[in-house]
């Protein structure tokens, strides 16, 4: 591998083997970037065109009660995934996210009875204006899976407060107080870390931990997730967890061609070291189908310590949302 | 004279000259100043943009205090106009502390009688100025032509004298408005008033006057990103084409050339770009940066750090290493994907390799233009800055770093605190930015002389 090699081989063995998902051998895994405590591994694929992205095709259309979200599907053709997890903040209104994924046909406006409100205490009902999407924080999201069809509004309160007080922050249900006031540093991840071009997934280390993997239907689809991945699913734990600057130790070589070589063993060998951040896939990995659409199917993924939904297509990923769950 | 050290000094150092009650002279870095070399050098570094006022009277204090023996005819003019320019460009309040210095140093020389009886005689504050800070000027008059002398010329201005010979000798051979100087000596001896505010704004400011907009857009922060940011958003590439070029033509004209190889690793990363109202913001001044270095250095090579081979099929865009063609793609802008000559920023950011690679070409200074996100990896370019003395290469390298407003936080973008960076958001910045840039290599001394000098005389400075 040279210095510059942004494609490289070495990590396509991550995917397929170690998260137990079938399909996945179809994709292939890029350079890893680093942003503090966030590693991101772009991941390209095959994309299945026809599946409405998130922020052009998908509209909040309102809460209709707390904990109550209706979601509408505008475009005129193409079924929407829903993304896992979520959430729409709009000012003075209460903050809702989603439990689940879903997949709602083309025009379709479907009412989620399991939100969960992520800001105790604010009145108001989201309305469709004015609004921005996120993805529930990672720390969160095991928590919020499990809780799916459950009709409580305030149920992921006391882990928003456990999250808030862990974070040193006032022990309260208002996950604003991360997404809205951290937004200024948070939102930095979506620059600190590049999307590549074609790019439809990513894998998510927070410090040496596995975090996540995202997998979209197509590069268009995943663009419009990023900034709710890297700023809000996965940076709130990267936020926390940024290292203090350190002081540059410089590289043995002494020439260019030396300093060169050094670079590009330096960079092979934290490849490896990302490799050896995957978890290990002890025990089964169960699937449970939630709904289908045509040939697509939702289902919840679980196994050891990885939570998150996919859906596939005659066998083949379509979209997977997976996360380190406990 | 180490330019780039007394350059930051000049830029940060901002404590002021003090005159204690006793006429006792403080100011910390005298010994910096005394030991730069090359006084016309010296005192011209004090015209770049973005040098302290306080820095700039000490530059004059020093000039105006040392004997000018020795000194051919082209340095004396130099400095006459440098202190000129000081005197006029400065707040008028440094400028009397510098003066009353020079009295306490007992400094006699001619330059300085001719620059004392400049500042109370012809500064176009002088009547507001006297009326202010009487006995200070009177000080700095009595000082400039000997106490009684200047007092003998009070007493003949105020018999009505205005031109007889022992006049003319003593003072009005000094001014260019003898009719102005007399009103001003009647002025300085007369009663005072009590209250007078004195102006505290130079007449003749030394810095160029800068667009202040409350809000900033992408397009208000100078012509030439204005012009490529409408070239990324796919604008008409035959009207916009010709005004880039005049703009960047204008904002050039009468720099001189940097007798210099000059490599700018350019972040052509997707960042770069940035996103909704800030999209091709920071990208387009980074290009207008790259732009002016191409017209102003002999050389200049530019190694684009992006994902070059993530770029797909556009073959001007994914070129690497290259001079920007301002005539280039007349039929289509680079948003539109016709060809234009911009780089199109995509991919992530690996500084560390651009910087290797710009320095094969063994240049005399490498400039790395980034928003300063690195993440291919974070702190490589550090470490291979960090590791260039070992490798025996002592090429100078400077970080500057692209930003959306002077504002902006850069705390999570510097990826290599060691090197000496500027941040940079508007076409104002680079008066200054260059002499920044080009003091750190060898031609940069002379190439700053020039470019004050044709300041100086271009009308830029008083």
């Amino acid at each position: 591998m040279t210095a510059r090699d942004t494609h490289v081989t070495g990590l396509d063995a991550l995917l397929p083997v170690p998260l137990g998902l079938d399909g996945l051998d179809a994709y292939r895994a890029g350079m890893p970037q680093r942003a503090g405590a966030l590693t991101m591994v772009p991941v390209w694929g095959p994309s299945r065109p026809g599946i409405v992205p998130p922020r052009s095709g998908l509209k909040l259309r309102r809460v209709v009660g707390y904990g109550q979200v209706e979601l509408h599907n505008g475009a005129r053709e193409g079924v929407a995934i829903v993304p896992l997890h979520i959430g729409y903040i709009q000012d003075a209104a209460q903050n809702h996210a989603l439990c689940s994924s879903a997949l709602l046909a083309a025009g379709q406006t479907r009412r989620f009875d399991d939100a969960c409100c992520v800001q105790a205490g604010q009145g108001g009902y989201l309305e469709g204006r004015d609004q921005w999407f996120f993805v529930l924080p990672v720390e969160l999201r095991g928590k919020a899976t499990r809780l799916r069809g459950r009709q409580d509004y305030a149920k992921l309160w006391p882990d928003i407060t456990a999250l808030n007080r862990a974070y040193g922050l006032p022990s309260r249900g208002h996950l604003e107080q991360i997404l809205s006031r951290e937004r200024a540093t948070l939102t930095q991840f979506q620059s600190r870390l590049e999307l590549m071009p074609g790019q439809l997934g990513a894998l998510f280390f927070v410090g040496d931990k596995f975090a996540g993997l995202e997998l979209a239907p197509d590069p268009v689809y995943f663009a419009e997730m990023w900034m709710a991945l890297v700023c809000f699913a996965y940076g709130v734990a990267a936020w926390r967890a940024e290292p203090e600057p350190a002081e540059a130790e410089p590289y043995d070589g002494t020439s260019l061609a030396g300093l060169r070589a050094e670079l590009a063993r330096d960079r092979a060998a934290w490849v490896e070291r990302v490799a050896s951040w995957m978890p290990a896939q002890d025990g089964d990995v169960r699937l449970v189908e939630e709904e289908r659409y045509l040939d697509l199917r939702l289902s919840t993924v679980t196994a050891a310590h990885l939570t998150g939904q996919v859906v596939t297509e005659h066998d083949r990923l379509v979209y997977a949302s997976v996360f380190a769950d406990r | 004279m180490d330019t780039p050290s007394l350059l930051q000094h000049f830029r940060t150092h901002d404590t002021p000259l003090v005159l204690s009650r006793g006429g006792d002279l403080a100011w910390d870095d005298a010994e910096l100043h005394r030991s730069a070399g090359d006084i016309e050098g010296y005192a011209l570094l004090a015209l770049v943009p973005g040098a302290l006022p306080w820095q700039r009277a000490r530059v004059l204090l020093r000039t105006l205090a040392e004997s000018r023996d020795g000194l051919d005819d082209r340095a004396r003019a130099t400095l006459a106009k440098v202190t000129r320019a000081l005197l006029f460009g400065l707040p008028p309040e440094h400028v009397i502390t510098v003066l009353l210095a020079l009295r306490r140093l007992r400094a006699n020389h001619k330059h300085v009688t001719r620059a004392a009886l400049a500042f109370v005689l012809e500064h176009p504050d002088a009547g507001e100025l006297i009326e202010a800070r009487r006995p200070a000027l009177v000080d700095c008059f009595e000082h400039a032509l000997g106490k009684a002398t200047a007092r003998a010329c009070a007493r003949l201005v105020r018999a009505g004298d205005t031109g007889s010979g022992y006049l003319r000798r003593a003072l009005l051979r000094f001014t260019s408005d003898p009719a102005t100087a007399i009103e001003r000596v009647r002025a300085l001896y007369a009663p005072g008033t009590h209250g007078a505010i004195a102006p505290q704004e130079p007449p003749a400011p030394l810095d160029p006057v800068r667009e202040h907009t409350p809000i900033v857009t992408p397009t208000n922060r100078g012509d030439i990103a204005a012009t490529l940011v409408h070239l990324y958003r796919g604008g008409p590439a035959a009207e916009l084409r010709p005004a880039l070029a005049g703009y960047v033509a204008e904002a050039t004209r009468g720099l001189p050339r940097l007798p210099a190889n000059v490599a700018m690793v350019l972040d052509t990363s997707g960042s770069m770009r940035g996103y909704g109202e800030r999209e091709w913001a920071v990208m387009s001044q980074a290009v207008a940066l790259q732009l002016v270095l191409d017209r102003v250095c002999d050389r200049l090579t530019v190694i684009e750090t992006g994902d070059a081979d993530a770029r797909g099929p556009d073959p001007v865009a994914g070129a690497a290493a290259r001079g920007l063609d301002l005539a280039a793609g007349a039929g289509a802008g680079p948003g539109g994907g016709g060809g234009g000559g911009e780089p199109r920023p995509v991919g992530a950011t690996d500084l560390a390799s651009g910087l290797l690679d710009a320095l094969e070409s063994r240049p005399d200074l490498v400039v790395v233009v980034t928003d300063g996100y690195e993440n291919l990896l974070p702190g490589d370019l550090a470490r291979v800055a960090a590791a260039l003395p070992r490798a025996g290469i002592t090429t100078p390298v400077l970080l500057c770093q692209a930003t959306f407003t002077r504002g902006d936080d850069l705390t999570l973008r510097d990826p290599a605190p060691a090197l000496p960076g500027r941040p940079f958001w508007h076409q104002d910045d680079f008066a200054a930015l260059l002499p920044w840039m080009f003091a750190h290599c060898a031609p940069g001394p002379d190439w700053i002389k020039a470019a004050m000098l044709a300041r100086l005389e271009g009308g830029g400075v008083t």
